[in-house]
């Protein structure tokens, strides 16, 4: 089954195809799952991922036939990132750990193996503080940028900056 | 005749491919020059994220030094001289010493201010009176979204910067550097001194020496980042560090290598302070820390692209 949903994601499926893999997912109980992790997902997505075309139009097809299980606010299925996103939520279980995103996000931690990687795409990483170094490393950075030579050592004083500064205790 | 006429068409191609005009490169060049060239003391703000610090820059051309002291809070002074930069911070009287054993630091060469048109589309901008001197801006928008944008004002009579912005994708300010107030020439050696005696502090050495790295690359360089150098150096007196810098010409990303030794790892991910990304993950035992004035997508695609191959 998860090769289908992978096939559905990457728009390799004919329309027939596709709606016995939606059907098979609405089935398995599944759809609702999906439905709660498109939500959490739709955000960390971003302006991400190009699909084949055609794609989500054919999904959008696929779910204005099902409206009652996949699209229970009725939004409107010709909204193209609205449903990349839906499809993603689908395939959560692959993509989640593409993502990588998820240190909120426990309940769909663990994670099966994303089916193809995406090149290209970057994770959003975890954002951390400023590490403790963070003086030294701008200290030994900023004489190489070539920026020094149009500007003089203004750019120094990130390094001396207060939370930079602040990071080191 | 026809190999001739063709070798003309492909230079002009390619001046208009890069379609800078000659009086823009000449502003940056005269922005380069000023920079070298004149002394001067006054007072920047530098601003990101919305904070504000307040500062005073001081250069002595004759001897090639110069100085940077904090106004706001603790005063932390920064004394440059050709291969030395000191770092003066008396909150925990330390001196951070980073001296390199290369004489110069690696520099944008004027010869090689035409070859950001690659990366950077250059015009010039409004004029406009900062800090009392009538200023030109000079525009470097990125021809993709791995670098930023900057808009930089130069006073039109002698070329001294006196603004530079930092601009991201959509056009958002991220960092800026503005003098509020400046006056060229009449500097004495004794006011790039610093004020801090510093006999009692600690000094922190952070020697670095050119140094090949072996077995340690990207898999993948970022589309126009070069490597300019590789290193051998301390970080903070007793940290041992590889450092390789990848730069476009203009912006400039670090890679810093520490051996992490049974030591924990810091935690992967993204800081950021400003145009400044600091991404931090493990290769092979190793802490890697990639720095660099660049999108946050450009530092992370250097960091993930670091890999260590046995060398054979």
């Amino acid at each position: 089954m998860k090769e289908r949903i992978s096939a559905l994601m990457d728009g390799e499926l004919d329309e027939r195809s596709a709606a016995l893999a939606l059907d098979a997912i609405a089935k398995e109980g599944e759809a609702l799952e999906a439905w709660r992790t498109y939500h959490l997902i739709s955000d960390a997505l971003g302006k991400s991922r190009v699909l084949s075309a055609g794609f989500s139009a054919r999904v959008a097809a696929e779910l204005a036939r099902e409206p009652t299980v996949l699209a229970p606010s009725r939004r409107r299925p010709a909204e193209p990132r609205r449903w990349v996103a839906l499809a993603a939520g689908v395939a959560a279980v692959s993509l989640v750990g593409w993502l990588g995103f998820a240190p909120q996000q426990p309940s769909i931690a663990p994670v099966a193996q994303a089916p193809k990687p995406l090149p290209q795409q970057e994770a959003r990483p975890a954002v951390v503080p400023l590490p403790s170094g963070t003086d030294d490393y701008l200290l030994a950075h900023q004489g190489f940028s070539p920026r020094v030579s149009l500007q003089g050592m203004a750019p120094y004083v990130r390094t001396v900056s207060e939370p930079v500064q602040r990071a080191r205790k | 005749m026809i190999h001739r006429a063709f070798g003309a068409a492909l230079a002009l191609a390619a001046t208009v491919a890069y379609g800078q005009s000659p009086e823009t490169l000449s502003w940056l060049r005269k922005i380069h020059d000023a920079t070298q060239r004149l002394s001067y003391t006054g007072t920047f703000v530098y601003q990101n994220s919305g904070r504000t610090e307040a500062s005073r820059i001081t250069r002595d051309a004759a001897g090639d030094i110069e100085k940077l002291e904090v106004m706001d809070g603790v005063p932390r002074e920064i004394v440059r001289t050709k291969d030395t930069v000191r770092c003066y911070l008396p909150d925990s009287r330390v001196v951070k010493v980073d001296r390199r054993t290369e004489r110069n630091f690696p520099a944008l060469l004027p010869e090689r201010i035409t070859a950001l048109a690659r990366h950077y589309d250059i015009s010039l901008g409004e004029t406009r009176r900062i800090a009392g001197y009538d200023c030109q801006a000079v525009v470097l928008q990125p021809k993709d979204d791995l670098r930023y944008g900057y808009r930089l004002y130069a006073d039109v009579a002698s070329g001294m910067l006196l603004r530079a912005v930092t601009f991201d994708a959509s056009g958002q300010s991220v960092e800026e550097f503005t003098f509020t107030q400046l006056s060229l020439g009449g500097v004495k050696r004794d006011m790039v001194r610093p004020r801090h005696a510093g006999r009692e502090w600690r000094v922190e050495h952070a020697e670095a020496a050119p140094a090949r790295l072996a077995g340690w690359g990207l898999a993948a360089e970022l589309p126009g980042f070069h490597k300019i150098s590789e290193l051998k150096r301390r970080l903070g007196d007793a940290r041992p560090a590889g450092q390789m810098v990848y730069s476009d010409g203009l912006a400039a990303v670090s890679v810093f290598i520490e051996p992490l030794e049974g030591r924990r790892g810091a935690a992967t991910g993204l800081a950021s302070m400003g145009a400044i990304h600091i991404y931090t993950r493990e290769v092979a035992n190793h802490m890697i820390t990639v720095v660099g004035e660049a999108p946050a997508v450009s530092v992370q695609r250097i960091a993930d692209a670091v890999e260590f191959r046995r060398p054979q």
